[in-house]
């Protein structure tokens, strides 16, 4: 039997494993020697640099701000395997540099790179790197970081997931040539936003990656246990699964801005949502990363926090497989669009909170053409027509319609387990196609079997789905829309229109943005009148931040663009 | 004994390495492919074939069992698909955290649990047995992620924002983001605080049952002749219950010990998603999601291990509760 003897050393053990586990050799770092070899090498270095740098001081300097999210940043600030946008809002605003920066207008801005030309004919451009910008380490960031990031980006052993953004680049071996240490020059066939993904991709440090094989990149211990970048904050620990902690680089170049006035930032993974609004309300966390809709009421209601809505460039989608008979008719797939009531779906799913899509071309985007807007309005009277006029009418009095052969007119929407707000939809959807005569029936799916079922080229196995999708500020539908790519995996609408076609080609080497508005606007129109896929709506972005946490900026870049900029009045800390 | 526990400890291995095996190739027949989570079409089908290249991918099934079955065997569990890190390293970095919420966990639901059901044994068919058993019940018949989203309304939510009461709990993490910057009373008072909510959670439903067979097996042994005689000797009721009776009476609660382990384990993963807490249940969930078959292999192996030495802990505990018992 249990004595009192044992229980009192069963309650000392749990004391002791409890303390032992968070025994760090400095503060905020996970003892060195837990870490791989190449970490305790490289992270000493770090400190002894930085530790040469006295605190700035001023009155907003100080403090430490907490960002609570639901998804871990999986493979860290290796900017090679960049995979979520979390992940890649850390590499280029936390703790790496991208070479530009945009503003909120999408115009690139000095950033790492202070300079660029193109030359005459748009073939070659040559970047001028700031001389002030270290790695935490100590080494001066130069052009030799550029070459070897593009170098490996563009390496196919690599296998990084966004190579394709330098598909108009020179991937030959004079592609890229350092001119001096702080002069860079690409080659490249003109094509429309070359800078874009010198914005998107952050640059890497080639001293400390050179020697590891380009195969073996992602892998390397530097993206989650010690990067080291050379952005306003200074990796200092990642505990997997629970938190990310960053501090301050005092060595920040005054003239990007200077050192951010938080000391510490810290991001921490919450996997439930009621979690992280009581976390946010009850003050152990001041920014809450994409609250749902439904917790709006409960953030405005709080004094101490503030609700913030901004744009973000992505948007939710019913793709259509026109490979099946049902759908193949771009009539059919019109009357649909039409027929549904997009704005109830808004409301319903978003609270309001979306602006309905009828491209896949954003409002905030400079190419957008706003007088589409209401070229899409729901009219289900029309919808009716449309698919009287493609033959398909009620011929069994049984309320869906046929076609000649007698099929039905139904359609699977699937969507993906787990997935509320696109069960929704689905089941939105089938509620308002019945009165047209259409049964749509919503399906669900396991993520990674859907993914096989609509990504395999010859399976194929839907007629519909849900998805969600996000855009490069450098637009490019080649991969979904270009018949060319019907058959390869993102090919999910199979489309194949010559106009499209051509209009995609175009579009991606015409330089100038003046130039290429009304192209933009033609291929926005010839969506509307194909409709590979419906639109539904951009998603309106919605943080729930604390009032103490200062000079939060929200706009199209992201959470995380102000970050420098973000601070905590002394008596709050 | 010693022989016992290597006779046991032997016979665990193929049962280790057959579970291995067979979520090996379950996973492996289960549609969705690791590298297709780069839904971008940005990624070309060139790229996603090298990414199955430098993952190992590309080989057939029978290969990578082999590949997998040989390195593990030499300690090496691979890279997880996912987050491109060894996958000891992220157990190293999740298995503490579940052993201290199940440790914690199952000393709470056990020691109440028994305490529970030795007072209602003591007072059966009274007001606090009738009391106790729907409490029980109570928490028995609740879902368990239902219950934990309750305590944080209640004890953190409301507590500080509502009532303003005295003391209120973290509603996630292990431990503040200030935790390393504490003093070491601060640190142990900070994990403790965390720990209440999520170890409650789990514990409750537990103690539930706990409290139910303990009762069952005290109203049994309290009947006993043995019981009797202990009474007419003139020992104290104290004495009679505490010693004699509770000793007979735990044999069956230690078998649910050695049950309860798994459940601890698969349980956890709703507790461990609401409250934040990085353990093994969402380590092995996220991954079986995502595909990411090194880090579900080394979970399956982790938690066949843990369950066989939760059993044997079990075996060793009768032999102290019941003289009868002996493995020799």
């Amino acid at each position: 039997m249990i004595s009192r003897g044992h229980a009192l050393t069963a309650t000392l053990a749990l004391a002791s494993s409890l303390t032992a586990c968070g025994d760090a050799g400095t503060p905020g770092r996970a003892a060195l020697e837990n870490l791989p070899a190449f970490c305790q090498e490289v992270l000493p270095r770090v400190d002894a640099f930085l530790a040469d740098f006295s605190t700035p001081s001023g009155e907003r300097y100080g403090g430490t701000a907490v960002v609570g999210s639901i998804g871990e940043m999986p493979n860290g600030m290796n900017a090679f395997v960049s995979s979520t946008v979390t992940n890649n809002q850390h590499q280029t605003f936390v703790n790496l540099m991208p070479l530009v920066r945009v503003d909120e207008n999408l115009q690139p801005q000095p950033w790492l790179a202070e300079s660029w030309e193109f030359n005459e004919d748009g073939t070659e451009v040559t970047f001028h790197l700031r001389d002030d910008v270290y790695w935490h380490d100590g080494t001066p960031t130069s052009a030799y970081d550029v070459e070897f990031t593009y170098r490996r980006a563009i390496d196919p052993q690599t296998a990084f997931p966004n190579a394709s953004f330098w598909n108009y680049y020179d991937q030959g071996p004079d592609g890229v040539q350092v001119l001096d240490s702080l002069t860079v020059r690409l080659r490249m066939e003109p094509h429309s936003e070359p800078l874009d993904p010198w914005r998107s991709t952050a640059i890497m440090p080639r001293h400390l990656l050179e020697d590891v094989p380009p195969s073996e990149l992602a892998r390397h211990p530097y993206g989650s246990r010690c990067p080291v970048g050379n952005g306003p904050f200074v990796f200092e620990s990642h505990r997997t699964d629970e938190s990310w902690s960053f501090v301050r680089n005092p060595a920040f170049p005054e003239a990007l801005g200077g050192p951010p006035y938080l000391e510490r930032y810290v991001y921490r993974i919450i996997p439930e949502q009621t979690t992280l609004l009581t976390e946010l309300l009850t003050e152990n966390i001041d920014f809450y990363v994409a609250p749902g809709p439904d917790q709006v009421p409960q953030i405005e209601a709080d004094q101490q926090v503030d609700l913030h809505v901004f744009p973000y460039p992505g948007y939710d989608m019913v793709i259509w497989n026109t490979r099946r008979p049902q759908l193949s008719d771009a009539r059919v797939r019109q009357a649909i669009a039409i027929g549904t009531n997009r704005q109830e779906i808004v409301d319903a799913i978003r609270s309001g909170f979306g602006e309905i899509a009828n491209s896949g071309v954003p409002p905030f985007h400079w190419a957008y053409a706003p007088a589409l807007a209401d070229s899409l309005q729901y009219d289900p009277d029309r919808a009716r027509e449309l698919l009287d006029q493609a033959g398909w009418t009620d011929r069994d009095d049984d309320g869906i319609r046929e076609n000649a052969d007698g099929d039905p007119l139904e359609i699977a929407i699937k969507y993906n387990l787990g997935n509320q707000q696109r069960e929704d939809i689905a089941q939105i959807m089938q509620a308002q196609l019945e009165p047209l005569g259409i049964r749509a029936r919503p399906q669900v799916v396991e993520w990674a079997t859907l993914l096989d079922q609509i990504n395999t080229p010859d399976v194929r196995d839907f007629d519909a789905v849900v998805i969600g999708w996000r855009v490069e500020f450098r637009l490019d539908d080649h991969e979904m829309l270009h018949s060319s790519s019907a058959d390869d995996p993102f090919g999910w609408p199979g489309i194949q229109d010559p106009d499209l076609d051509t209009l995609l080609d175009r579009l991606q080497l015409v330089t100038d943005r003046e130039e290429a508005t009304p192209l933009w606007r033609e291929y926005q129109y010839r969506l509307l009148e194909t409709q590979p896929v419906m639109y539904l709506y951009f998603i309106d972005r919605l943080a729930g931040v604390n009032r103490r946490l200062r000079g939060v900026e929200l706009d199209i870049r992201g959470e995380w663009a102000s970050i420098q900029d973000w601070w905590i009045p002394a008596e709050e800390r | 004994m010693t022989r016992f526990l290597l006779r046991r400890i032997l016979g665990a291995i193929p049962l280790v390495l057959g579970i291995a095996t067979i979520v090996f190739f379950v996973l492996n027949l289960a549609p969705g492919d690791p590298v297709s989570f780069f839904t971008s079409p940005a990624v070309t089908p060139e790229v996603l074939e090298q990414m199955r290249r430098n993952l190992g991918l590309d080989q057939p099934v029978h290969v990578r069992y082999w590949r997998w079955m040989t390195s593990m065997l030499q300690g090496d569990f691979g890279v997880s698909f996912a987050r491109n890190q060894p996958v000891r390293e992220i157990i190293a970095d999740i298995l503490p955290n579940t052993l201290i919420l199940s440790v914690a966990a199952m000393f709470l639901a056990f020691v109440g649990g028994v305490v529970v059901g030795v007072l209602q044994a003591i007072r059966q068919n009274r007001f606090v047995d009738s009391a106790l058993s729907v409490i029980a019940l109570f928490f028995y018949s609740m879902p368990s992620f239902w219950l934990a989203l309750m305590l944080i309304l209640i004890f953190s939510l409301g507590a500080r924002n509502l009532w303003g009461w005295p003391i209120w709990f973290p509603a996630s993490g292990m431990t503040s983001v200030d935790y390393p910057f504490m003093s070491p009373g601060a640190q142990l008072r900070d994990r403790v605080m965390h720990l209440v909510l999520p170890s409650f959670s789990l514990a409750l439903v537990l103690a539930a049952g706990i409290a139910r067979y303990t009762r069952g097996s005290m109203l049994e042994v309290i009947r006993q002749d043995y019981i009797r005689t202990a009474r007419a000797k003139g020992l104290s009721e104290r004495r009679v219950v505490l010693k004699h009776a509770l000793r007979n009476a735990l044999i069956p609660v230690i078998t649910l010990f050695g049950l309860s382990l798994p459940f601890l384990f698969s349980g956890a993963v709703l507790i461990e998603t609401v409250f934040a807490w990085p353990g093994m249940g969402r380590l092995v969930y996220g991954a079986i999601t995502q595909r990411d078959y090194p880090v579900v292999m080394a979970g399956a192996f982790m938690f066949g291990v843990i369950v066989i030495l939760g059993n044997l802990l079990a075996d060793i505990l009768y032999s102290f509760v019941d003289p009868r018992i002996r493995y020799d």
